[in-house]
């Protein structure tokens, strides 16, 4: 169990018990925040530490912990936002804070809340992740173990894996969302990410392979065959790449393979449909809800309710439960991805999209795990289906302009498929496109969905957040390649 | 005087001395460094404001060396008990790591105790007010001019200014404090036509607000590139010369500089593997770092080991002459130091070969291809491989044809820097490496066939 009232005790022992906060003394300062008369006004407290260990060279030498908290107000009149943060969160100091912003807001005072404001209403609890603390010094022996496995089952795999580094970073965050509506909601939020990068080194040509497991699990979310996997496929990676051959050139029909490839709907559809960009008319699906962009079939889903996921969210950082919202049925354009500010703006309700990278900075729609949904076909078919073209595994990130809607993103795994068949890996592909124009060449869909491995993170506007990113194993007819061959 | 800042220098340098002080009474050796920063922020577009922003954050940061091991903890508190739970973290870490024999302290005797420091602050107007009319203004002219052309459209328009305080102590009874500033403007401009819509920015960013480039010329900047781009359409798959606009130029530089970095080196994730004394790029081009330059953007009189950097050549005739190291690199590669270990200073691309302003670039680029922009792609750390999806400017005998989109750009890193024929006079600052445009021999475009 989670969120509910577990969350908000936990947040008052950890955040507001220490600074001298209570309940009351954050209903004044809610009173303070919206007496300009503000639409939306919030105060958001975080608590986060971390702890990492790093492994170089065979050997855990370098390992961290860091702790920070503090609280952002924010304060909007129609679209215009004012917002302050603070590190310090002692009564005297977010008063401060709050007033900072109703400096910005040049309001006066349009509607005064003498009294404060009656923190009424709470929000529900939630099963998607356990309110543990991963962050607990007892699990630095073992942590530290499972780093030096990895270092020794890289280098048993192969006597060309010359070079192996590693590390694990744990994270505890606990928020606390109050608004001007009377609402008062919490959330812990574990986290352990655990990565490796590889070197392979033969005849003088080197090549990287890296591979990673994210979790919202402490230690024992970790299975040791799920990190000998991890082990496997960052080792076969560089092997692969070793060998690569220069990409092909030109347009040809592509298959990407289940999980991390789903970058493509994040890209290729998601981003166009974050509701700033629409309230801003500056997404080019602008005016296109409810218009055909991708073959039938093609079904994409945003939902931030996914048990254990990184993009996952009891509530979003507004205090909203998530949403399970259809971006795409059966390759028709159906729903954008709101948070609370440009919701009310555009007449719509949030979708619990509202996310933001800490106290420190404002929340915007952002997504949570977004995914094709599967089809039906038969993943072995799917590349049988290919005369010459390229079969990705693995990317290393995306990006897509907003405006224009083109996308791009670059393979750190992929084969060259000729006559159905895999010929050798090739190197360093990178695939461009443009939303509304490529899914509409989408032929097959497989049937083998899967979600990343839980190393998706997305940057919009300078903030970074995890998500996730999925889809089946997948054939586009038409998409342009661009690499060295040729 | 400050009118961001809500801490004082001494305030940071006591705060760094009691870390280390304690950290001396649990027999250990340490460094703290202590960083605050007061931000002010407005982002305004068509008459409103979108955002106005306050902020203020500090951090301190703790290493520890004891017994051949070290630990690192960091805190947002500054109070007594946060630090001392930092000293304790950091502690517990060097109970658990494994030694390494090259993770110390810097000797003493590296240290810039009393070394000259560049200005890194000057006062200039930065309250939430001054952001405020920076933004209008660069707001009324962005309308005035998607006023005047229908195919542009005003987007926002944002002014920022920062000031930061920073101090560093060590055991060695180090302590030394700067104060610096950093003043951004930056604007949006989206242009449409019947085959769609574009946008484009363009940005100023100094330690002092009268170096920063004028509202009206950022405005007019960023809406003659959005126009530029309009009617982009693909090229044919060919190899042909290439030149990289200087704001696109520095990111090849970037990747220069980040292979010869002391990380990229020991963990032998660079391109240039053992690249001392060897010619890695074309034997015209010289790459210079200033860490002293008044108010430059990366500019420092120390690194955060206490270590000062040196003006000197990096490269020179296409050789590498040093690397970017910190002590801890520094000793897995069995060299010295560089004071380098928060990266390079500011940098400079230089060349000896013919050059010439813009339209001589063009002319020299003859046919071929202008990037203004890259949309995303790769550089492979270990082996080179650079890929990128592009957007840019087709240009035949010296002059531009049309704009370009939908074409990716493809090559090894090594062989690009020794591709290098030209670097133009049209010189740009892009944070810390100044660099004219930059023409590539020949490389690989995919586009539409």
């Amino acid at each position: 169990m989670n969120g509910g009232a577990l969350a908000i005790d936990r947040a008052t022992a950890r955040l507001l018990g220490p600074a001298g906060l209570d309940e009351a003394a954050i209903a004044r300062a809610l009173g303070e925040l919206a007496g300009g008369g503000a639409d939306l006004a919030d105060l958001y407290f975080e608590a986060t530490s971390m702890r990492g260990w790093q492994l170089e060279g065979g050997r855990v030498t370098q390992g961290s912990f860091s702790m920070r908290q503090g609280v952002g107000a924010r304060a909007a009149h129609r679209g215009q936002v004012s917002f302050a943060h603070s590190a310090d969160i002692r009564e005297g100091a977010l008063l401060d804070t709050v007033r900072a912003v109703r400096t910005l807001e040049r309001r006066g005072d349009a509607a005064r809340h003498p009294q404060g404001i009656a923190l009424d209403r709470r929000a529900a609890g939630h099963d998607l992740y356990p309110a543990i603390d991963p962050v607990k010094v007892e699990d630095a022996t073992a942590w530290i173990a499972i780093l030096e496995r990895i270092d020794e089952r890289a280098r048993a795999q192969d006597p060309r894996i010359v070079r192996v580094d590693a590390n694990v970073r744990a994270t505890d965050t606990t928020v606390l969302v109050a608004d001007a509506g009377g609402l008062l909601a919490g959330d812990v939020r574990p986290m352990t990410i655990l990565s490796m990068v590889v070197i392979a080194e033969h005849n003088g040509q080197r090549a990287r392979g890296q591979a990673g497991l994210g979790r919202r699990a402490g230690l024992d979310g970790f299975a040791t065959a799920e990190i000998d996997a991890m082990v496997g496929t960052a080792t076969r990676m560089a092997l692969n790449n070793l060998d690569a051959m220069p990409a092909p050139i030109g347009e040809m029909p592509i298959v990407l393979g289940p999980g991390y490839p789903g970058v493509l709907f994040h890209e290729a559809v998601g981003h166009g449909l974050e509701g700033d960009h629409h309230r801003k008319h500056l997404s080019a699906f602008d005016g296109k809800v409810g218009e055909r962009i991708a073959a039938p079939g093609v079904t994409v889903i945003d939902d931030g309710g996914i048990p254990g996921r990184l993009g996952s969210l009891g509530i979003d950082d507004e205090g909203t439960a998530p949403d399970r919202t259809v971006l795409v049925e059966d390759g028709i354009l159906t729903g954008l991805m709101q948070d609370r500010l440009n919701a009310g703006l555009m007449n719509a309700c949030s979708t619990g999209n509202g996310r933001r990278q800490s106290y420190a900075h404002l929340p915007m729609p952002r997504m949570t795990n977004t995914f094709l949904a599967n089809g039906s076909a038969d993943p072995a078919d799917i590349i049988a289906s290919i005369d010459r073209g390229i079969y990705a595994t693995e990317f290393d990130g995306g990006q897509v302009d907003i405006v224009t809607g083109r996308f791009n993103f670059t393979t750190i795994e992929a084969w060259l498929v000729e006559k159905g068949k895999l010929v050798a890996p090739v190197r360093g592909a990178t695939l461009i496109g443009v939303g509304h124009e490529a899914l509409r060449h989408v032929s097959m869909i497989g049937n083998d969905l899967a979600l990343d491995t839980g190393m998706a993170t997305c940057g919009k506007q300078g903030q970074s957040l995890h998500v996730s990113v999925g889809q089946p194993t997948l054939r586009i007819d038409r998409m342009m390649v661009g690499g060295q061959a040729g | 005087m400050s009118e961001l800042l809500t801490q004082s220098e001494t305030a940071m340098r006591e705060a760094a001395e009691r870390a280390v002080e304690l950290a001396a009474r649990r027999g250990a050796r340490a460094r703290a460094s202590v960083q605050h920063e007061g931000i002010a922020k407005t982002a305004m577009r068509g008459g409103e404001i979108e955002t106005a922003e306050r902020s203020g954050s500090q951090g301190l940061s703790l290493t520890v060396f004891h017994e051949g091991r070290r630990g690192s903890a960091s805190t947002a508190g500054l109070d007594r008990p946060a630090i001392e739970r930092v000293v304790e973290e950091a502690m517990l870490i060097a109970g658990h790591v494994q030694p390494d024999p090259d993770a110390d302290l810097p000797p003493a005797e590296w240290l810039a105790f009393a070394s000259s420091a560049p200005l890194l602050y000057a006062d200039s107007p930065r309250s939430p007010k001054a952001m405020l009319e920076a933004a209008s203004a660069m707001d009324r002219v962005a309308t005035g001019i998607a006023a005047a052309d229908s195919r542009l459209r005003a987007g926002e328009s944002v002014a920022v200014a920062t000031e930061g305080l920073w101090a560093l102590a060590t055991s060695d009874g180090f302590c030394r404090s700067a104060m610096r500033s950093n003043d951004s403007r930056w604007t949006v401009m989206l242009a449409q036509d019947e085959g769609g819509g574009i946008s484009d920015f363009c940005q100023s960013q100094e330690r002092r607000v009268d170096a920063l480039v004028s509202a009206e010329q950022l405005v007019k900047i960023a809406a003659e590139r959005a126009r530029s781009a309009l009617g982009a359409r693909s090229i044919d798959n060919r190899r042909c010369p290439v030149l990289f606009e200087p704001r696109v130029a520095a990111t090849l530089v970037a990747e220069l500089a980040g292979a010869l970095t002391g990380a990229a080196q020991h963990r032998r994730m660079s391109f240039l593997p053992d690249p001392i004394g060897r010619r890695v790029a074309a034997p015209h081009l010289a790459l210079h770092e200033d860490p002293f330059e008044p108010l430059g953007l990366a500019s420092g009189g120390l690194d955060s080991e206490g270590i000062a950097g040196s003006s000197r050549a990096v490269l020179r005739s296409g050789v590498v002459e040093g690397l970017f190291l910190s002590s801890y690199t520094a000793r897995k590669l069995g060299l010295a130091s560089t004071g380098n270990a928060d990266g390079y200073y500011n940098l400079r691309l230089t060349s000896t070969a013919e050059s010439g302003d813009w339209a001589a670039m063009l002319r020299m680029l003859g046919t071929g291809l202008v990037v203004t922009q890259f949309q995303g792609g790769k550089t492979d750390p270990a082996s080179g491989n650079w890929t990128q999806a592009v957007r840019g400017l087709w240009v035949e005998g010296g002059e531009i044809a049309h704009a370009v989109t939908d074409v990716t750009l493809a090559g090894t890193m090594p062989a690009m820097l020794n591709g290098i024929r030209a670097v133009g006079q049209d010189v740009e600052r892009m944070g810390a490496i100044r660099t004219g445009s930059i023409l590539v021999d020949d490389m690989r475009v995919g586009g539409r066939a």
